[in-house]
């Protein structure tokens, strides 16, 4: 993989160098055989790209068609700029180790909040333009210095209607009380979401969570431990639930109108107490595209048609108010920020997230293994 | 340790071993006396090795019976058939010394203590090995390996000591010394030996008798002495010693080379004159050997004692062969 | 004294030097790298290390890691030594397709694997199922999801590794020698644990080692199959460097990683060598 990566790279920067004029053809084909790849695949693709296009580091899978079809398009017709991916994941560590090497391929993550307050004290990120990224267009607080938040998602749980259905679990006090509703649990794996919930089922109000009161949270997690399990990626929660390994498992919300369908409606997802998680678009500082294409990017995924198609595509809540309204009917029931749930949901700190996170996923694990 | 001297009588029944459709050892029948020194002798392939494996058990017999004292041991496994075994490449256990190895057979028959100790010096003397007790095998030279395997062989006395080709690995000259020592060993330890070698001067040598096997049957048995002299069949004399193959009076005869006397033309003495050419003389040391041609026949090799005769007779010369009556052995047909 | 000691180093290392230079460069660096991070990050010091004394957490983590491993060797090698013997010593005709089916387990990608290891054994698995339905069990049997399923998980995918330098031990093993200490009266228990296993001692150190110093790496079976419970080592490098920026744990973690591994090696290459001396069965 790393070498495969290598050689594009080194492709990608000969094909540069070619058409400026710096290499010879020669050389350059001499390269192109090396690697085994076709010249026309190398000069139409990277090559080109390199100087005229934004490249989107995201995790991949339907996410690719979703982007493209929602910000790539309206995006090209506007600049002309294609839209590439790379999706290998933005996780905190790549995007840092990145900017640290000084070979930044990337000109934007789709990453959380949280990233965007721990990396940009660090210095890794362009900050936002918010002369041309609009702070009206995502909810207030999530338009930060150095990262804003184009949609959300968020922790909510599925239950088993058929051990629950008499007396359906409503929130994450019941979640976490085994008695009433005994069974297998599943929790995220990183801290995240959990450690939010936990508290909220030990009687936390929700608008006084911040900064998380960490013993207490683990307590609670560690009251069930027994009987929970914990997944690492959506589809290992979605096949511990479609497989009856857990009668409760938190899930992302965008899940859950998937696993409602996978399971014939056995399993069906409860929206209270959603923990809403800003999902954002950050930028590593020195981006190949530039800091002004950029922020054009980012403002065109604020459109309302792009949120709206990312929401239908992705299930990914949009961020922008703006678009609540036009939430259709159907998909509801699975937004975060639809008229239905938009009152029962509670703000997840990013910046508390930035700051103590770290330590925090340290904590819940060794709390948990 | 008592019952080895008392048993030892080996007896094969009509033994068979099919390999497929290869048959091995054909309906072999065999009496070993106690304490005998028996030899099968026999090319590779013959059926000797074959033989010896079912006898010690590594081989399910196809047919026929193998008793020992009067009572079959066939459905017996190896290692309750108490035998000996001596390996070709001698098979010593190389993560063990050589006192270990020569006690194994008493350690996992779980004999006293006290008693494995006095019996492996005892073995250790037969085979003059003390000083090397606690040398690894590897640390040995090929000779002194080989009286290792055969002092572990004897170490808990069995009534059978069966040894597969055990010199194979030495040198000509080492392999002669302990030919002896063999020799030696066995009068003293009155065990009954069944040896295995193709080496026909090896089995002449040392054997009471000796078994010669061709195609999975035997040839013929003797003593060294029989077979040398009265080989019954073509192949035994052949085999054993050199042999000139005649046509008289409608039979096959064998002739050793050293029963000829050989002059210049016109002085043959013997009963029975053959004329020829000396074509070739080669000098061996102790005796000559002349290769003489005579019409209407293969060449004779004639062997003569060198101090005895003389001046060699020159290459062309003719001479006149001769032997006495009872010299030429009349064959079977095969 | 003849010529100067760039004279004796030889031709034949002035060719390979180019190539030299390159892994010097390319591994050696790195490793520099991850050993120069272990004590300047976050700050210049031991710091890093001293944790090592002093959280609880990471002498638990090392503790989970150092027991599967050791479990899974035991098993893996166990296992590994009946399928060689059976291999080595069976009908010869059967050795081949036992050695296609240990050669194509190589290729199932570990994520299938334990994917499969679910579908069999999950609380709603084949097994559980079938189990329930013939009334031997009301409750599932909890194989998955824990430490059980991280060793049956593990065990699974390291046993062709065992297999491999235990096949290559056991072939080399002359076998008059059992047939000779059979004939000397020693019964087929008395010949294996006396003869033929020191025998292929040389090979069982070499399978364990092997399999332990992979075990050690191991992080997408533990992850799922632990249900998040079984936290192993590589694990948690992965969290260090990716999702909380302890570069400096991770760091630390990963030399202390290298460090075992390469003492396990040296420990490997002594016996390495014994074997070499103790071969004398092969002449």
């Amino acid at each position: 993989m790393n070498d495969k990566g290598f050689m594009r790279e080194t492709l990608a920067e000969g094909a540069v160098a070619f058409k400026e004029g710096r290499m010879d053809r020669r050389t350059f084909l001499i390269l192109c055989g090396m690697a085994g790849v076709a010249t026309q695949a190398v000069l139409t693709g990277d090559a080109e790209a390199a100087a005229n296009e934004i490249v989107m580091w995201n995790w991949g899978g339907q996410a690719e068609q979703c982007h493209g079809e929602a910000i790539g398009a309206p995006f090209k017709a506007e600049t002309g700029m294609d839209l590439k991916f790379d999706t290998s994941g933005p996780l905190q560590g790549k995007i840092k180790e990145m900017v640290d090497s000084g070979k930044v391929t990337a000109d934007v993550c789709d990453a959380d909040l949280f990233d965007a307050v721990a990396l940009g004290a660090s210095g890794h990120l362009e900050a936002i333009d918010y002369g041309v990224v609009s702070k009206d267009r995502t909810i207030d607080r999530y338009a930060l210095e150095y990262g804003t938040s184009i949609i959300l998602y968020g922790y909510a749980f599925v239950y088993d209607t058929k051990a629950f259905g008499d007396n359906p679990p409503t929130g994450w006090a019941d979640f976490f009380d085994t008695k009433k509703f005994p069974g297998k649990r599943s929790l995220y794996k990183w801290a995240n979401g959990s450690l939010e919930a936990a508290l909220i089922a030990d009687g936390v109000a929700k608008d006084a969570l911040y900064p998380l009161d960490m013993d207490r949270s683990l307590a609670k997690i560690k009251s069930i431990k027994d009987d929970s399990i914990y997944w690492g990626s959506a589809s290992e929660a979605h096949s511990m639930v479609v497989n009856g390994e857990v009668a409760m498992c938190m899930v992302w919300q965008n899940r859950g109108r998937g696993i409602e369908k996978d399971t014939d409606g056995r399993y069906k997802l409860v929206m209270n107490e959603a923990i809403a998680m800003p999902g954002a678009y950050i930028v590593p500082k020195g981006n190949p595209a530039g800091r002004e294409a950029v922020m054009k990017f980012i403002a065109t995924a604020q459109s309302v048609p792009a949120q709206l198609t990312l929401l239908s595509c992705l299930g990914m809540t949009p961020s922008n108010p703006e678009a609540f309204a036009q939430i259709p009917a159907d998909l509801q029931p699975y937004a975060i920020t639809s008229a239905q749930n938009i009152d029962k949901i509670v703000y997840n700190d990013p910046v508390w997230w930035g700051e103590k996170g770290g330590d925090a996923v340290n904590a819940f694990l060794d709390a948990i293994s | 340790m008592s019952d080895g001297a008392a048993s030892g009588g080996l007896e094969l029944k009509a033994l068979t071993k099919r390999f497929g459709s290869f048959t091995a050892a054909d309906n072999v029948n065999l009496d070993i006396q106690r304490g005998e020194f028996l030899t099968l002798l026999g090319p590779s392939g013959s059926g000797k090795t074959t033989l010896l494996m079912m006898i010690a058990g590594f081989l399910d017999i196809t047919g026929g019976d193998i008793l020992l004292d009067g009572s079959s041991i066939a459905a017996v496994p190896p290692e309750r058939r108490n035998f000996g075994m001596v390996f070709q490449g001698y098979a010593l256990f190389p993560h063990m010394s050589v006192h270990q190895n020569i006690a194994y057979p008493l350690d996992v028959r779980r004999r006293p203590k006290a008693e494995i100790e006095r019996r492996v010096g005892e073995m250790l003397d037969l085979v003059q090995l003390q000083e090397f007790a606690h040398r690894l095998p590897r640390q040995l030279s090929g000779g002194q390996q080989q009286r290792v395997a055969l002092a572990r062989a004897l170490c808990f006395a069995p009534p059978v000591l069966l040894l597969d080709e055990p010199l194979g690995a030495l040198d000509k000259k080492l392999r002669i010394e302990v030919q002896a020592q063999l020799k030696d060993i066995h009068q003293r330890v009155g065990t009954t030996f069944v040896y295995v070698t193709h080496d026909q001067e090896e089995a002449l040598s040392m054997s009471d008798r000796i078994v010669i096997m061709q195609n999975g049957r035997i040839e013929q048995i003797g003593t060294p002495q029989e077979l040398y002299q009265r080989p019954r069949t073509a192949f035994a004399a052949g085999f054993l010693g050199k042999s000139n193959f005649l046509t008289a009076n409608g039979a096959l005869h064998a002739l050793r080379p050293e029963k000829i006397d050989i002059a210049p033309r016109g002085k043959g003495k013997g009963a029975n004159r053959l004329a020829g050419t000396v074509r070739n003389a080669t000098y061996f040391g102790s005796f000559l050997k002349y290769d003489v041609s005579v019409v209407g026949m293969d060449t004779i090799e004639v062997d003569v004692d060198a101090w005895r005769a003389g001046e060699p007779i020159a290459v062309g010369t003719e001479v006149d062969l001769s032997w006495p009556d009872g010299a030429a052995v009349r064959l079977e047909d095969n | 004294m003849n010529g100067s000691p760039l004279a004796r180093i030889g031709s034949g290392w002035l060719l390979v030097l180019p190539f030299l230079a390159l892994v010097v460069a390319l591994f050696l660096g790195p490793i520099v790298d991850i050993l120069r991070l272990s004590v300047t990050d976050p700050e210049p010091g031991l710091g890093n290390y001293a944790a090592l004394m002093t959280s609880d957490s990471l002498a638990r983590i090392l503790w989970t890691t150092l027991r599967v491993c050791a479990i899974t060797t035991l098993f893996s090698v166990a296992f590994g030594y009946s399928i060689a013997y059976a291999m080595v010593h069976g009908v010869r005709r059967d050795r081949n397709w036992m050695l296609s089916l240990v050669l194509v387990s190589f290729w199932i990608s570990v994520l299938v694997r334990t994917f499969s290891w679910l579908m069999l054994l999950g609380r709603k698995g084949l097994v559980n199922e079938a189990l329930a339905g013939i009334g031997i069990i009301s409750q599932p049997i909890e194989f998955m999801r824990n430490e059980l399923g991280v060793l049956i998980g593990m065990v699974h995918y390291m046993i062709p590794y065992a297999v491999l330098p235990l096949l290559a031990s056991m072939q080399t093993i002359d076998t008059r020698l059992v047939s000779a200490s059979r004939s000397l009266g020693a019964t087929g228990s008395q010949t294996f644990w006396r003869v033929y296993l020191p025998l292929t001692r040389p090979g069982l150190v070499a399978a364990s080692l092997l399999v332990f110093i992979l075990s050690l790496g191991f992080y997408v079976t533990p992850a799922i199959l632990g249900g998040g419970k079984v936290l192993m080592v590589a694990e948690y490098i992965s969290v260090q460097i990716l999702v909380t920026l302890r570069w400096g744990t991770a760091a630390m973690l990963a030399a202390l990683m290298l460090f075992g591994v390469l003492g396990l090696l040296f420990v490997m290459s002594r016996f390495m060598k014994l074997s070499t001396i103790f071969g004398g069965a092969r002449a």
